[in-house]
C-alpha cells in the first residue's frame, strides 16, 4: 500500500471505502473537509449578499439591513430563490437534451426501445394520428419542447396532463401553475437581481412554479422520455462498488445526468469490430463504470446492457477513489457531479477525460460536444482515443484495485412500472400491507451524497432508523449510491427491519430499502405517490409517506425541494438550505406551507429524532385516514 | 496568564469570529450556528473587525488590559483585575450602570446592553474548557491564544 496523503480524511457510512479512502497516496474531498471545516456563519445562515459592489453585506444586531435597506428576509428569500432557479434551470436543460434525443431518434428513424413507453407518453399527453413509431417519437418530443420553450406567462400544457387533479386544483388556486420552464428559470434570475424584488412571499411562492417545473419536466419526463429510448426498467440483482471494475477491460467511467448522449458510444463499444480493436490494445474489450446518477440509471436500465455495463462504483464522492483504482482509463462526462476533484487525479494516472457537454466543461477535459449528426464519426473518435490512453497509460499506472467493496446481490430496477408489475400489476398488495400495518409507510430518501458533515453517514443512519420502524424506504439519487454500498439493498438487509417489515420482505424476497436510481427517479416516486393516492381517493399530503433529503448537496436538490412541497409532502433535510438568518423565510417553509400546499420542510441533523418526527407524522396521517 | 493577540495582517475580515463570540454567549438555549438570531441585539459580539482604511482590518479585542481603564474608572467595583489570572472580569450584581467603562476603554470594547441594565464585554469565554470560541474560529490565525507568563514577571 502507498505511503497515505494524509489521514485526516471524514468518516463515512460505508467503512472499507473511509478506510480505502484513508490510505490513498493523494488527495480527495474526504481530505479536504478537514481543511474546508470552518464555515462562514453569515453563509450558512444565507444573511451574506454579493448582488452588487457594495457588498458583500452581512446582517449582525449592529447591521440590520444591507447598505441598499434590503432586511435579512429579502437577501435569504433572494439568495434562496436564485438557487432554485439555478437548479430547476440544470434539470430543465437535461429534459431539454432528453427531449432532443428522441426527436432525433425519431426523425432519423433510430432505435426506439420501448414502444410501451412511448405509447404511454402518447396516452398521457393525447397524441393520435402519428404515422409509425417514430413520427409519434417526434410528437411527443415536440409537446415537451414546445412547453419548454413557451414564454413564462403562458401556461405549460402538459402540467395538467401530468400531473395529479387534486394537486393541479390546488396550484391553480395558489396562482403557482407554471409558465414556460425556460422562461420561469429566466424570469426569476431577473427577479432576484440587484435592486429588483425585496418581497419574500412573492420570491418563496415563485419558488414553487419552479418545483413544479422542475419535478413534472426535469424529473417525471425525463425519465418517461429515456424509458422509449433506452428500455423500461426491469428489476433483477446487480452487483455494486468498487468490485464492479475488471482491470482486464477497457474501463470508463461514465459521469452525469443524461443517458441517452451515451446511447450511440455504449452501443457501439460491443460491436464486433470496436471489441476487436479493444483486443489488439490487449484488453477483453469494453465496459463502463458507473458513478453518479448516469451509472444510477444505467444500472436501473441493466437488463438491456449486461455486456457493457460492469456495475454501479458509488455515487458522486466515490468517483476519486474510484479513479484511484489505476484500472480506469478515461472518464466520458456529460454533467454534474463531476467533481472538479477528480482532474489532479486523472492527469496523475494518465486518465483521459472527454467531455459532451459544455455546460459540464472539466478544465483538463477534451471538449467533444455531443451533436446527433455526426454522432457516429464523434463516436469512433472517442473510441480511438480511449484506446490510445489504455495503452498509454496499463502498465505505467500503479494498481490500487478494491475487489472486495460493495456486494453481488443488490436489488436494482425498480421504478414505477416494474414495481407494480412485481406487485402482480396493482397497487393494492402494497396498499393492503400499509393499511393492515405490515408496513406503517414510505419514506422516500432522495437525493445526494455530501462529505462535511460525513459521506452519506446521516442518510444511512436515517434509513437504518426509518426500516427499523417498519418504514419502507424507497431512494432515488446518490443517496442511492450510499445505501447500495453498504447493503442496504440486498435482500439480507431485511434483518435490520422492524418485525412487520422484515415479515415482508422476507416473504416477498425484498430487501427494506428499493432503488428507483438517479435524483431523476424521484419523478418515478411521484408516480407511485400518485396512483397510490388515486387508488385511495386521497390527495398526495394525505398519504403516509414523507421524503428526506437527507445529505442534499447542491442547487438541483434544493429545486427537487421545492417540488416535493409543491406536491404537499414533508420533506427532511439534515442541514438548512441558507435560509434561517431570515425568520420569515423559516416559518415559511417549516410552518406556513403546510396550510399552502400541505408539504413543509423538517430540520434535523440527527438520524434518530429526523426518524422519530418523520415517524410521528406518518402516525398522524395514518389516524387521519383510519388506518 | 493567557491573552488574545491579534495579528492585523492576517485578518480577512470574515467576522467568523463575531459570529463564533454571539454563538458561545447566546442565552436563547439553543445552539449551533444555523438558529443564532443575528438580528437580535441581545446577541451582539464582543469583539467586532473594523476597516483600518488601508485596505485592511482591524480586530478589536477586548486586551485584559494591564492597566485596564474599565475597571480604573469602574465606581462600583464590577469590573476588577484579577490578578491571578490576568482578566479584566465583570460582576454583574456589582454594576450600576453609570458606563463609566464605556466612556474610559480606549479601545471601545465594552458595549451597552440593549436593557442598559449591564455592560457587555469580553469575558475570554470562562464558561468554556476549549477556550476564547473567537480564535477557535478564525480560519486564518489572525487570533491566537498566547502564554504571556505571571503578574510577578511583568
Amino acid at each position: 500500500m502507498n505511503a497515505c496523503y494524509n489521514c485526516n480524511t471524514c468518516p463515512s457510512a460505508d467503512k472499507p471505502m473511509e478506510e480505502y479512502i484513508r490510505h490513498l497516496p493523494r488527495e480527495t474531498s474526504h481530505h479536504r473537509v478537514a481543511t474546508q471545516k470552518t464555515k462562514c456563519g453569515f453563509g450558512l445562515q444565507g444573511v451574506c449578499c454579493r448582488l452588487c459592489a457594495n457588498g458583500p453585506c452581512r446582517i449582525t444586531p449592529d447591521a440590520p439591513r444591507g447598505i441598499c435597506g434590503a432586511n435579512a428576509d429579502t437577501i435569504v428569500a433572494r439568495n434562496f430563490t436564485r438557487a432554485v432557479a439555478a437548479g430547476s434551470g440544470c434539470y430543465i436543460h437535461i429534459v431539454e437534451n432528453t427531449a432532443r434525443q428522441l426527436k432525433n431518434t425519431g426523425l432519423s428513424k433510430g432505435k426506439i426501445r420501448s414502444e410501451k413507453a412511448l405509447d404511454h407518453l402518447a396516452d398521457l399527453f393525447g397524441i393520435t394520428g402519428a404515422t409509425d413509431k417514430w413520427d409519434l417519437a417526434v410528437k411527443v418530443a415536440d409537446a415537451v419542447l414546445s412547453d419548454l420553450y413557451r414564454p413564462e406567462y403562458e401556461p405549460m400544457e402538459l402540467v395538467e396532463k401530468l400531473a395529479y387533479a387534486p394537486r393541479v386544483k390546488r396550484w391553480k388556486e395558489l396562482g403557482i401553475m407554471p409558465g414556460g420552464a425556460k422562461g420561469e428559470v429566466f424570469n426569476n434570475v431577473v427577479k432576484t437581481s440587484t435592486n429588483l424584488s425585496s418581497d419574500p412571499v412573492e420570491m418563496m411562492t415563485s419558488c414553487l412554479r419552479l418545483g413544479i417545473s422542475t419535478g413534472v419536466y426535469g424529473l417525471m419526463l425525463t425519465n418517461l422520455l429515456n424509458d422509449v429510448v433506452l428500455g423500461d426498467p426491469e428489476i433483477r440483482m446487480a452487483p455494486v462498488g468498487m468490485n464492479v471494475i475488471d482491470p482486464d477491460y477497457i474501463n470508463i467511467l461514465i459521469t452525469g445526468h443524461q443517458h441517452s448522449l451515451f446511447t450511440y458510444i455504449q452501443d457501439r463499444l460491443t460491436d464486433e469490430d470496436v471489441v476487436a480493436k479493444a483486443k489488439a490494445a490487449g484488453a477483453k474489450g469494453f465496459k463502463l463504470v458507473g458513478c453518479t446518477c448516469v451509472g444510477q440509471d444505467l444500472q436501473l436500465r441493466g437488463a438491456h446492457y449486461t455486456e457493457i455495463f460492469d456495475g454501479h462504483a458509488g455515487n458522486n464522492y466515490i468517483s476519486e477513489a474510484v479513479l484511484s483504482c489505476g484500472a480506469i482509463d478515461a472518464v466520458l462526462s456529460e454533467f454534474n457531479c463531476t467533481l472538479p476533484g477528480i482532474e489532479p487525479i486523472c492527469d496523475e494516472l494518465k486518465i483521459k477525460q472527454i467531455c459532451l457537454d459544455v455546460v459540464a466543461k472539466k478544465a483538463n477535459a477534451e471538449y467533444i460536444p455531443y451533436n446527433f449528426a455526426t454522432r457516429e464519426a464523434d463516436g469512433e473518435k472517442i473510441i480511438d482515443e480511449i484506446i490510445d490512453a489504455y495503452k498509454e497509460r496499463r502498465g505505467k499506472v500503479p494498481m490500487n484495485l478494491f475487489p472486495d467493496h460493495g456486494n453481488k446481490n443488490t436489488l436494482t430496477g425498480v421504478s414505477e412500472g416494474s414495481l407494480k408489475a412485481f406487485l402482480g400489476g396493482s397497487w393494492k398488495p402494497l396498499i393492503d400491507l400499509i393499511v393492515s400495518g405490515k408496513i406503517k409507510g414510505i419514506a422516500g430518501v432522495v437525493g445526494c451524497s455530501s462529505v462535511a458533515y460525513g459521506h452519506d453517514t446521516l442518510t444511512v443512519e436515517l434509513t437504518k432508523e426509518l426500516i427499523k420502524r417498519d418504514i419502507i424506504v424507497l431512494t432515488a439519487g446518490c443517496s442511492s449510491g450510499g445505501l447500495e454500498n453498504v447493503g442496504l439493498m440486498t435482500p439480507e438487509a431485511a434483518e435490520l427491519a422492524g418485525p412487520n417489515l422484515k415479515a415482508v420482505c422476507k416473504e416477498l424476497g425484498i430487501p427494506p430499502v428499493l432503488n428507483f436510481g438517479p435524483c431523476l427517479a424521484i419523478g418515478r416516486l411521484e408516480i407511485v405517490a400518485t396512483e397510490i393516492a388515486a387508488e385511495l381517493g386521497v390527495d398526495l399530503p394525505q398519504l403516509p409517506l414523507v421524503l428526506s433529503a437527507a445529505q442534499w448537496l447542491e442547487e438541483q436538490a434544493i429545486a427537487d425541494g421545492a417540488f416535493a412541497l409543491a406536491l404537499g409532502l414533508p420533506l427532511h433535510l439534515g442541514v438548512p438550505p441558507f435560509m434561517t438568518g431570515s425568520k420569515l423565510v423559516t416559518r415559511i417553509l417549516t410552518e406556513d406551507m403546510v396550510s399552502l400546499t400541505g408539504g413543509k420542510v423538517i430540520i434535523d441533523p440527527n438520524g434518530v429524532s429526523a426518524a422519530d418526527k418523520l415517524e410521528a407524522i406518518i402516525e398522524e396521517k395514518r389516524k387521519a385516514l383510519n388506518i | 496568564m493567557k491573552r488574545i493577540m491579534i495579528d492585523p495582517a492576517k485578518c480577512d475580515g470574515c467576522k467568523n469570529c463575531s459570529v463564533a463570540c454571539m454563538e458561545a454567549h447566546r442565552t436563547d438555549g439553543g445552539s449551533g450556528v444555523y438558529t443564532l438570531d443575528l438580528t437580535d441585539p441581545n446577541n451582539i459580539s464582543r469583539n467586532r473587525i473594523v476597516s483600518d482604511g488601508k485596505g485592511g482590518y482591524d480586530p478589536i479585542f477586548c486586551r485584559h488590559c494591564d492597566v485596564p481603564d474599565c475597571a480604573g474608572a469602574c465606581m462600583s467595583g464590577a469590573l476588577v483585575k484579577n490578578m491571578e489570572n490576568g482578566l479584566v472580569e465583570y460582576d454583574e450584581k456589582k454594576c450600576a450602570a453609570c458606563y463609566m467603562c464605556v466612556m474610559s476603554c480606549r479601545y471601545g470594547v465594552p458595549a451597552i446592553s440593549p436593557d442598559r441594565k449591564r455592560m457587555i464585554k469580553c469575558d475570554f469565554c470562562a464558561h468554556l474548557e476549549e477556550g476564547p470560541a473567537c480564535v477557535r474560529a478564525c480560519p486564518k490565525g489572525a487570533i491566537e491564544v498566547k502564554e504571556v507568563g505571571e503578574w510577578s514577571d511583568m
